[in-house]
């Protein structure tokens, strides 16, 4: 890495056994994302309504809600991709490691590298599966070993076994579970802290849906993942903290999964849950 | 943990890859900003001449004269070349429109897959051919054809120029309709044949109807172009620019005359001084030119936009 | 009681019901026709012009049957075996491609070297490239250089400025050297590094120096063989290494990794040698050709325009493919700069997006502007302005580079817009920022649409006479343009000026043959946009 570059290191070695920071008292764990009073407009549309929630790191926290509750520009105002919609207004404080991510000395670009994002829809580039995954690395000018890490990845994504003899082939080759697993490699490859998946599943057959799930509680263990879903019984499966947004773009309840699923505070989860709408 | 340290690492990138980036794209915002340097360009360099030359030349003059011979008569009087224009216009819109309108339904409603990947190319192909050749083709074979037919036809005519303007711009009507009528949700058709009515009844008295403006838009366009086409006319209609005969009004077709366009090539052609009224009237047809097919093709994009807005 | 219908009849076929069909069909019938005149009209005239430039009717019988045996029959033979085999289709497309792009720019390079002067291009283009080397070598050895990107053009420019300086001093003594060294230097060197830069990705570093030698070596080998044999020892090593190198490796790579469709190779070659062969014929039996102005001499003679006889539009040839390549390194970066502002960097709302709309409004406008007034505009800024001659080629470039400005800032838009927005979400999720985004995802993936928009505005400006006219581009030349400030000449003004005479053996005579050489550029030119568009058409 050059002087002139002050973007930060990339870990090279991968992480073995990290159970210690699941299994820790959950005080003892920091907060990666706190957000305080994040109102959003989308011009005189009020998308999210005062959402205040910590969530702390190497959690797997779900968002779950009926369509149009904010979910989804809920996660985008983590990583700034808000900021590319004209429209977008976006009041109250994101903190990202303790540093608010709106403040005027923070470049979007260099937040982006250190939190990734997988989409509903796969999105490989119509490059080799190789240049793919090697993708952030190129662009944060990463001069390790560029293969080694792109193998690491693969292997993370659980896509290694399946694709190592046609790693120069087209991304686009590929199966839809397998493209998607290819995007979660991608993303995982520059070692950011924090992952977001917004419906990562939706567009895939219950088979390569499920492939992910067992990825997804593998990831908790290095990153940070925060997945919004529509499947209410996803994110009961994998997640450890459950977030309901429901309509106006208001966060209504924010706990344990198990608490949310099985005793929910408000009458109004309840009834989202047992799906008397929604 | 993932990450190194506790202390918050700066979200930034270095100085200079910042700066870098603002100026690439400057860069490319600049190449943006020279297009109105064009449309500025434009304006001045007519405008400077063409005011030198009315103010030698009173515009009243100018612009209700009917003898155009700047040469030898000194007179700039511009209807006969208005009239020129205008005839071979009328009479290449007479050929175009319908059959642009036609290819352009034919297309959209009717034909296959197959044949349309066939003639759209074809299509686009009669409006890559230079005008010169076009002018050629008028000149040598098109205007000893009809004489054989019309012996009283003229050299230069305005027939065969009109015939080769017309084929030129029936791409343009032909792929901006059909545009606008494949723009047409299918819904509607379906609400037709769903009433039991005939694709020809679909087609003309409903999808046709929907895209008026497109098809609107294409006239006035293709009407545009063929205003300000020069190497055709300049070939086939010759330069002696007369006024139009009234009322028999077809036989203007055999008659030679000279629009606005190829008065400017004359010009050009002949003078070797660059400057003085003849030079500086070429400047005052060239602005006369640029207002008229400016003036038309705002109105089509006004007549377009609309049309985009209704879906 | 009164009969009722059953459900039959009233489903059934009545006179109402046939009339109306009987109608549609006739609809249709006209509508078809109406489609077709254009085109038909369009084939009848250029009937008569091929016709006309051909005289097919002065070649005797066996002229036809020795090219019929000699090139129509074993192409035919050839093209009913490919039809079945798509692996012979493919190679057989790609060896055309490359075996006529290898005569195409062989040709253009020599002919266009050759008028501006092999020194002085030669002088400007080893200027140009020693900086960017330098800069390269110093980035492969120093570790991630951050300067890398923007320092290349800028090493670029320092080259060409430093040639401009220092040509006086440096012209003499180079142009001591004979002509075929300068071509030695700009294209073989090149196509040595090329091929063997290749190789040595494939095959290891000796393999590549190796094949890399070989080229060298084989140009020197020509160019000694052709100063023996006192042939045109520069336009032999143009061909060698443009045409026979490139070629040769295409082939050769195409039939080592596709043996099944191996045989396509032959395509073009069986093209070729079959109208090698049937001309051999005819000249050794001295058989009737037909009485044609469509000579090889028409294309590399010069001429006054006077006498039919002696017709050559060499100059005006090179004329047209000088001013329309310059045009294109002017127009070219701007249009697509423009395009690229538009799309990726203008914002939708707020004053900078009205702006946006208001430049899209105005490029708009300046597509219906008449070419005639390009010509005024051209008129007013290179001849009084900037005090420029008359009709010379950096004018001509010019005017018409501005004419076909909007055409390629449209075409790119529209490229632009057809890559999907999901590849652009993907690389900003990733963290690059808006110029990385746009030099690893989105430009490449717009490469066939802008290049299909900016052959097309080629062939347009190819075409183009009424502002060249205005400008005072003159039409009858004995020589090609001799440099950027070299007065120019272009086909399709030779076209108008030689078309007024009335003698038949111009208007049925050389201006047909003229034509159907400016005709046939323009329909190669746009097929090849076309094949570029359906090959890599999006499935919307």
């Amino acid at each position: 890495m050059s002087e002139s570059d002050t973007s930060p290191k990339i870990q090279t070695t991968i992480e073995t056994d990290d159970d210690d920071g699941r299994t820790a008292p959950l005080d003892a764990r920091d907060t990666v994302i706190e957000t305080w009073d994040l109102d959003v407009y989308y011009g005189d549309e009020h998308a999210l309504d005062g959402v205040s929630m910590e969530i702390r790191e190497h959690d797997v926290t779900a968002l779950i809600g009926p369509s149009g509750c904010g979910k989804s520009t809920f996660l985008r105002c983590i990583n700034r991709m808000n900021d590319m919609i004209d429209v977008c207004r976006v009041e109250g404080d994101v903190e990202f490691d303790g540093k608010n991510v709106y403040d005027d000395d923070v470049d979007p670009v260099a937040l982006r590298r250190k939190i990734g994002i997988v989409f509903q829809k796969p999105n490989p580039f119509p490059k080799s599966i190789r240049d793919n995954v090697a993708y952030g690395l190129k662009i944060q000018g990463y001069d390790g070993d560029i293969d080694a890490r792109v193998e690491e990845s693969l292997k993370r994504a659980a896509l290694y076994e399946e694709v190592k003899d046609q790693l120069d082939s087209s991304g686009l080759d590929l199966s839809g579970g397998q493209q998607q697993r290819l995007c979660i490699a991608r993303a995982i490859a520059p070692d950011p802290e924090v992952i977001l998946m917004d419906e990562p599943t939706s567009a895939l057959d219950p088979v390569a849906a499920s492939k992910i799930e067992d990825l997804i509680d593998d990831l908790a263990e290095e990153y940070t993942v925060i997945i919004v879903t529509h499947n209410m019984q996803q994110a009961a499966r994998i997640s450890d903290k459950t977030a309901v947004f429901l309509t106006g773009g208001r966060l209504v309840e924010y706990d344990d999964t198990t608490k949310i699923f099985e005793n929910p505070e408000h009458d109004r989860v309840e009834d989202y849950i047992t799906g008397k709408f929604g | 943990m993932s990450s190194e340290s506790d202390e918050a690492t700066p979200l930034r990138r270095s100085g200079f890859v910042v700066r870098k980036e603002r100026f690439y794209g400057r860069l490319i915002a600049t190449c943006a900003v020279l297009t109105i340097a064009v449309t500025v360009g434009i304006v001045l360099a007519l405008s400077g001449q063409a005011l030198s030359f009315w103010s030698q030349i009173s515009p009243i003059d100018f612009f209700t004269g009917t003898n155009w011979s700047p040469v030898i008569a000194n007179d700039y009087g511009v209807l006969p070349l208005v009239s020129g224009t205008l005839l071979v216009t009328v009479f290449s819109a007479l050929i175009a429109l319908p059959t642009g309108l036609a290819a352009a339904i034919y297309l959209s409603e009717y034909a296959s897959d197959q044949a349309r990947s066939i003639l759209k190319p074809a299509l686009e192909i009669l409006a890559g051919v230079p005008t010169v050749i076009y002018g050629y083709m008028a000149l040598v074979y098109i205007t000893p054809f009809f004489k054989g037919i019309f012996p009283s036809l003229r050299t230069f005519n305005v027939l065969s120029a009109s015939i080769v303007v017309g084929i030129m711009i029936i791409p343009m009507v032909s792929s901006i309709s059909e545009d606008a009528l494949s723009a047409v949700p299918d819904s509607l058709r379906q609400g037709g044949y769903g009433l039991g009515s005939t694709k020809f009844d679909v087609s003309t008295k409903i999808v046709v109807p929907s895209a008026t403006s497109g098809i609107v838009a294409s006239y006035v366009l293709a009407v545009s172009r063929a205003i300000g086409e020069t190497m055709a006319v300049t070939m086939a209609m010759g330069m002696s620019p007369q006024m139009p005969y009234f009322p028999n009004v077809t036989q203007n077709l055999a008659e030679s005359g000279q629009t606005i366009t190829a008065a400017m090539v004359q010009i050009a052609s002949a003078d070797s001084l660059g400057s003085g009224p003849t030079y500086e009237a070429m400047f005052a047809l060239g602005m006369t030119l640029f207002a008229i097919t400016l003036t038309m093709n705002v109105l089509a994009e006004l007549v377009r936009r609309r049309f985009r807005e209704e879906y | 009681m009164a009969t009722q219908e059953t459900t039959g009849d009233q489903l059934g076929r009545d006179a109402a019901l046939r009339l109306q069909q009987l109608k549609g069909r006739l609809f249709e019938v006209a509508l078809v026709a109406a489609t077709l005149v254009g085109i038909v009209s369009l084939l009848a005239l250029f009937a008569q012009i091929g016709s006309d430039a051909f005289q097919p009717e002065s070649a005797s019988a066996t002229w036809f049957l020795v090219y019929l045996g000699t090139l129509v029959a074993p192409t035919a033979a050839f093209t009913l075996y490919a039809r079945r085999r798509p692996a012979v289709r493919e190679t057989n497309a790609l060896a055309f491609a490359a075996v006529f792009g290898g005569l195409l720019l062989s040709a253009v390079t020599y002919v266009v070297v050759e008028s501006l002067s092999p020194y002085d291009v030669f002088i400007y283009a080893a200027f140009a490239a020693v900086p960017p080397a330098v800069v390269v070598a110093y980035d492969r050895t120093t570790d991630g250089w951050a300067y890398t990107g923007p320092a290349i053009p800028a090493s670029i420019l320092v080259g060409i400025a430093a040639a401009a300086l220092l040509y006086d001093v440096v012209r003499g003594p180079i142009g001591i050297a004979a002509g075929w060294i300068m071509y030695f230097g700009l294209v073989t060197v090149p196509a040595a590094l090329l091929i063997g830069t290749l190789t040595a990705s494939r095959r290891g570093r000796r393999s590549g120096i190796v094949v890399g030698g070989l080229v060298a070596g084989g140009g020197l080998a020509v160019a000694a063989a052709s100063i023996v044999a006192g042939t045109n020892a520069s336009l032999l090593v143009v061909f060698f290494s443009l045409f026979a190198v490139p070629t040769g490796y295409v082939l050769w790579r195409s039939v080592r990794t596709d043996p099944a469709g191996r045989v396509g190779v032959a395509g073009p070659f069986v093209l070729l040698g079959g109208a090698l062969l049937g001309a051999a014929v005819v000249s050794q039996f001295g058989i009737q050709n037909p009485d044609t102005f469509l000579t090889p001499n028409l294309l590399l003679q010069s001429w006054d325009g006077l006498r039919a006889g002696n017709a050559g539009v060499y100059p005006q040839i090179v004329g047209s493919i000088v001013i329309v390549g310059f045009m294109a390194v002017l127009a070219f970066p701007v249009g697509i700069g423009a395009a690229v502002y538009l799309e990726e960097y203008a914002p939708d709302t707020g004053i900078r997006g009205r702006l946006a709309t208001l430049l899209e409004i105005n490029i708009s406008n300046l597509a219906g502007v008449p070419s005639v007034v390009y010509g005024l505009l051209g008129l007013a800024l290179f001849r009084r302005t900037l005090g420029l001659g008359t009709g010379v080629v950096i004018s001509a470039a010019g005017t018409l580079g501005l004419l076909i400005l909007p055409i390629v800032i449209v075409s790119t838009q529209e490229a632009l817009r057809s890559v999907p927005d999901a590849l652009r979400q993907g690389s900003y999720g990733m963290g690059a920022s808006r110029w990385q985004t746009l030099r690893e995802v989105v430009l490449p993936e717009a490469i066939p649409g802008t290049l299909t928009g900016t052959i097309l505005a080629l062939a347009r400006a190819i075409g183009e006479t009424a502002p060249l006219v205005i400008i005072a581009v003159a039409t009858t030349k004995y020589s090609p343009p001799s440099g950027l400030f070299g007065s120019a000449t272009a086909l399709p003004l030779q076209i108008f000026a030689a078309a007024s005479n009335a003698k038949p053996e111009f208007r049925h005579g050389v201006v047909p043959a003229a034509a159907v050489v400016l005709l046939i550029l323009m329909l190669l030119m746009n097929a090849t946009a076309i094949v570029i568009r359906n090959k890599y058409a999006r499935e919307t």
